[in-house]
């Protein structure tokens, strides 16, 4: 009785959330005729006509270029986020240093349209010579990410008992060593949701991708908008569904991967603890 | 017993503190110019120092008011929400996923879309004439609301937001319930807890941290929310769904007024280093005192 | 171990970017994507670089359509060289002036696109681009729904009442291309089945009503008929005048009746073209732009065959068409000014402002050079047709703070529409703002 509730919220959760996926898949395989006669879930005459415009017309729309740079500016952005956030939540969870002011300024960034800086950073970019390079967007999406990997990064060594750091020390080990040894076990469960969760926010990420590149570097959000502007213009909705799913599917692929390797890691953390 | 001493922290710290130097130091300096300054497009590079008048324009706007409330609403109604959904599926649908993993993946799914093409999505599945939520409401009612207007916008949008963030605050109570010890369940077994007591007295003490985590990350944002409002309604019938950031960026680059949307963000930011000091001290003298 | 080869394998990809990139081209042109001006762009630069010399060839870039002219502005106000000759729109140029050197397109520019036209890429008397494009506003409208209400007496009697009801006077219905704005008013509330029950679409029109600078454009031509501008002479704000509120409040009325969706406070092209194709809606004030899809039979099926267009209705005034353009101009900081100029002049001449039209562009020219493809692109005629007697640009429609004014009216009008505002403070609230933007 109670199993048959469980799958009965599991079906209507996941179809509510997951509503406008499904209905752009729908609609991605919708042709234009179709689109603007049938609004239902169904699909009269099946198309591939806009998955084909989207992959094949590469002088128009490189689609490719995009979805590498997407992917490498997304790596940096995370990896070096958690390299930099990891040692500095360690010295915040375990020492006076920064939890005052640093800590709060850092998370701060999350909550300020990080827009404002677009203008100073292009000029810098520019003077540095970062402009419409993957790097350059990597490392602004590094920033971008900071804040959230810091925050998990702090909670989770918070939650390592503080006598097991102790234990470590009195056997003499080094404050490096502590942190190798003692905490990272510990907290690497929570690496794969950090990366995932920055991962996401990275490749989602829109108006730096806009403002900071231009030909060489552009990622796949400021590309998939080339067809339709969010406000001011015609929409080719069939086009913008099949970029959609297209857009999806790496964080979407990356991500499954990475569930794996969240609930391996956490049943061994379980039974270490 | 100091476990990491002043010098070792410093050490740990400092990758991250130079490395925010190096790309925010400067733009934060040049910004703090242009704050207190006359300044356009056209004198980027010769803004006119002015006192502080942008700062009392942002003060004074009635739409800067009306985008703060919007965003303070929006953040904590979507939190709460999310938060309270995420952990009612977490919990409850634990005993399915625990045997059976893939079934998290159509609930992760939604995080993996850009916010932007959710929003501009929805424009087309609210559509009154080529929406499939609309066309069923008027097959099976023979009428469909007004989703968007002025009344039911803010509605609409939460529910959208929460729709799509949910499976965040989900994964996260997911992960740390999942991560309740078998044998701490078991000892309580053992002393009778029951199903109830179980839950409240035992495993949602233990995820507590982490429901805190999650609704302060879902909390700012929420408050910050940009793109999937910008795409589907802009910035609202009178500017009714103007959130903070839509009122930064439309400020900046709509009006060209970049001293007072630099202003706004300034104001913004010192107003949530306030409310973020407080609680760090509050959560600090609390623990103290246990 | 497998870490180390991961890392050395991003380390890799980063450092080989052996990705297709652009090619080092010697005109570099910034164009506007996605639609058709971007498929004439193609074809016009095609045909110019099978001819022009080596270090002269164009080669086109394209950003995103989505935030371009917040990204352009970035750029222009950054001194960007990434491209020689980049798009301006006529609503923008008083904004991007600064940034632009003026340019001489040759005698040939006024017989092909007409003075009118060259004014709307000028500011302070200085030309500043290429026409390329001319955007303005169609009335679109069924002609089956129409004709079925003017041939019939019962109809006809239906229709006074209802205009009497909420217009205030009897009326007697009129063929579209006879509508001032209050007959096509009572055509719209006579077409709502809210109203009406006979009715066979849901709703008379669809109203642009979304808090967005481009939905002012398609709504100023009803306070412009009834003789509204900006300013007047002595540079004092007239937006509080009858035109406006006249237009405001006809708005207004439409959507409290639900003569319009009830979304439309959430409307703007997109969602415009959605509900005509439809056939849900008998009438619609839209961007020419969407001609050709709303009366193509294969992407609109449902009412491509019975659309009928006609210009915007007449007020006191006669008839006002707002008319913007979009051109090509030429970046400050270009790196091959020579270059892009030679490009710029070939495209102000008859024979590539014909090829741009054949491959989909909508020039605005001169009537003995657009009958050369009347034929081809007869929408191009009521284009032309249209911008030479209704086209009009509101008094400080080109100056650097255009677009912000657009922005304001979008937020007060929508404002008083929405019923958040009155339409008084709605009027105050712009002007105050309007004076500030225009007279600084």
């Amino acid at each position: 009785m109670t199993r048959t509730l469980r799958w009965i919220v599991f079906a209507i959760a996941a179809i509510a959330m997951n509503f406008p996926v499904i209905v752009t898949l729908i609609t991605s395989f919708k042709s234009a005729r179709e689109i603007s006669s049938n609004a239902g879930l169904w699909i009269n005459a099946p198309t591939l006509s806009n998955y084909l415009s989207v992959l094949t017309d590469t002088t128009r729309f490189n689609i490719w270029l995009y979805l590498f740079n997407s992917t490498m500016a997304a790596l940096i952005g995370t990896l070096l986020a958690m390299a930099l956030a990891f040692p500095a939540a360690y010295a915040i969870a375990r020492s006076e240093t920064g939890r005052r002011v640093l800590f709060p300024m850092v998370v701060n960034l999350r909550a300020v349209p990080l827009i404002i800086f677009a203008i100073p950073l292009y000029m810098m970019y520019q003077w540095l010579g970062l402009l419409d390079t993957r790097i350059g967007l990597g490392l602004i999406l590094t920033i971008v990410n900071i804040p959230l990997a810091l925050v998990i990064f702090v909670n989770a060594i918070a939650d390592v008992p503080v006598e097991l750091d102790e234990a470590a020390k009195v056997d003499g080990a080094s404050t490096l060593e502590t942190l190798r040894r003692v905490i990272w076990p510990v907290v690497r469960p929570a690496m794969p949701t950090t990366f995932i969760f920055g991962f996401i926010t990275a490749w989602n990420e829109f108006l730096f991708g806009l403002m900071l590149t231009t030909s060489k570097a552009v990622p796949m959000t400021v590309g998939a908008s080339f067809f339709f502007a969010a406000s001011g213009g015609g929409v080719n909705w069939g086009t913008a569904s099949a970029v959609m799913i297209i857009g999806a599917l790496p964080p979407a692929v990356i991500g499954l991967m990475m569930y794996k390797q969240i609930f391996g890691s956490m049943t061994a953390g379980a039974v270490k603890g | 017993m100091q476990l990491v001493n002043r010098g070792e922290g410093r050490l740990f710290l400092s990758p991250l503190v130079i490395f925010l130097l190096l790309f925010l130091g400067f733009p934060a300096i040049v910004n703090l110019v242009y704050s207190i300054s006359t300044v356009t497009f056209e004198t980027l590079r010769a803004p006119e120092l002015s006192g502080y008048g942008n700062y009392l324009d942002v003060l004074s706007d009635r739409y800067f008011w009306q985008a703060s409330w919007f965003s303070l609403r929006f953040g904590i109604i979507t939190a709460l929400a999310e938060c309270l959904i995420g952990l009612f599926l977490a919990i409850f649908l634990n005993p399915l996923l625990g045997k059976r993993p893939y079934l998290m993946a159509p609930l992760m799914l939604p995080l993996m879309v850009a916010p932007a093409m959710v929003g501009l999505m929805y424009r087309l599945v609210l559509h009154e004439f080529a929406g499939p939520v609309p066309y069923y409401l008027w097959m099976w009612f023979g009428d469909s609301p007004a989703f968007l207007d002025a009344d039911n916008a803010f509605r609409t949008l939460v529910v959208i937001e929460t729709l799509q963030w949910t499976p965040f605050a989900f994964l996260l109570f997911h992960t740390a319930y999942s991560a309740i010890p078998s044998d701490v369940r078991e000892a309580a077994a053992l002393d009778g807890a029951g199903g109830w007591t179980l839950l409240t007295k035992i495993e949602l003490p233990l995820i507590k941290p982490t429901l805190i985590i999650a609704f302060f990350i879902r909390f700012i944002d929420g408050f910050r929310v940009f793109d999937n409002i910008y795409a589907l309604t802009g910035a609202g019938a009178g500017g009714s769904t103007t959130s903070l950031s839509i009122y930064i960026y439309q400020a900046f680059f709509k009006q060209g007024a970049i001293g007072k949307a630099v202003a706004a963000s300034v104001v913004l930011f010192i107003a949530s280093l306030v409310v973020l000091y407080a609680l760090t001290a509050l959560g600090s003298r609390r623990k103290e005192k246990t | 171990m497998i870490k180390k080869t991961t890392i050395m394998a991003l380390a890799g990809l980063l450092a080989g970017t052996a990705m297709p990139g652009i090619a080092n081209a010697t005109v570099t042109v910034l164009g506007w994507p996605g639609g058709s001006e971007e498929a004439a762009l193609r074809a016009a630069t095609d045909v110019y670089n099978e001819t022009a010399r080596e270090d002269d060839k164009v080669e086109l870039i394209f950003f995103s359509r989505d935030g371009f002219f917040d990204k352009l502005q970035a750029d222009l106000a950054a001194g960007s060289d990434a491209f020689d000759i980049n798009l301006i729109a006529a609503y923008s140029i008083g904004r991007y002036a600064p940034y632009m050197e003026p340019i001489d397109l040759g005698d040939d520019a006024e017989t092909v696109f007409g003075k009118a036209v060259l004014e709307t890429m000028q500011y302070e008397g200085r030309q500043y681009g290429v026409p390329t494009d001319l955007s303005l506003h169609f009335m679109y409208y069924r002609t089956d729904l129409l004709d079925a209400l003017l041939g019939d007496a019962d109809a006809r009697a239906e229709y006074s009442k209802i205009a009497e009801e909420y217009l205030g006077k009897p009326m007697e219905p009129k063929p579209a291309d006879e509508w001032t704005w209050d007959d096509w008013a009572a055509t719209a509330l006579y077409f709502t089945k809210s109203i009406n029950r006979a009715s066979p679409v849901r709703y008379g029109t669809v109203l642009q009503m979304k808090n967005l600078l481009f939905n002012m454009m398609v709504f100023q031509s009803l306070p412009r008929s009834y003789g509204a501008d900006w300013r007047d002479a002595e540079g004092n704000i007239t937006i509080d005048s009858e035109g406006y509120r006249k237009g405001l409040e006809l708005y207004k009325t439409l959507y409290d009746a639900g003569a319009t969706p009830k979304d439309s406070l959430s409307y703007e092209y997109a969602e415009t073209n959605a509900a005509f194709a439809a056939g849900q809606v008998a009438t619609a004030l839209q961007w020419n732009a969407a001609a050709g899809e709303l009366t193509d039979p294969e992407k609109t099926p449902a009412v491509a065959e019975v659309t009928g267009v006609v210009a915007p209705p007449a007020g006191p005034n006669g008839r006002a068409d707002h008319i913007h353009g979009l051109g090509l101009g030429l970046n400050k900081n270009a790196k091959n000014k020579e270059g892009a100029l030679r490009f710029l002049q070939w495209l102000a001449t008859e024979d590539a402002a014909l090829l741009y039209a054949e491959n989909g562009g909508s020039p605005a020219l001169m009537p003995d050079v657009v009958a050369k493809i009347a034929d081809d692109r007869p929408d191009l005629v009521d284009l032309g047709n249209f911008a030479s007697q209704y086209g009009y640009v509101m008094d400080g429609g080109t100056s650097a703070n255009a677009l912000s004014i657009y922005e304001v009216q979008a937020r007060e009008f929508t404002g008083y529409w929405s019923g958040q505002q009155s339409l008084d403070e709605a009027l105050a609230n712009t002007e105050a703002e309007m004076r500030d933007l225009l007279n600084p």
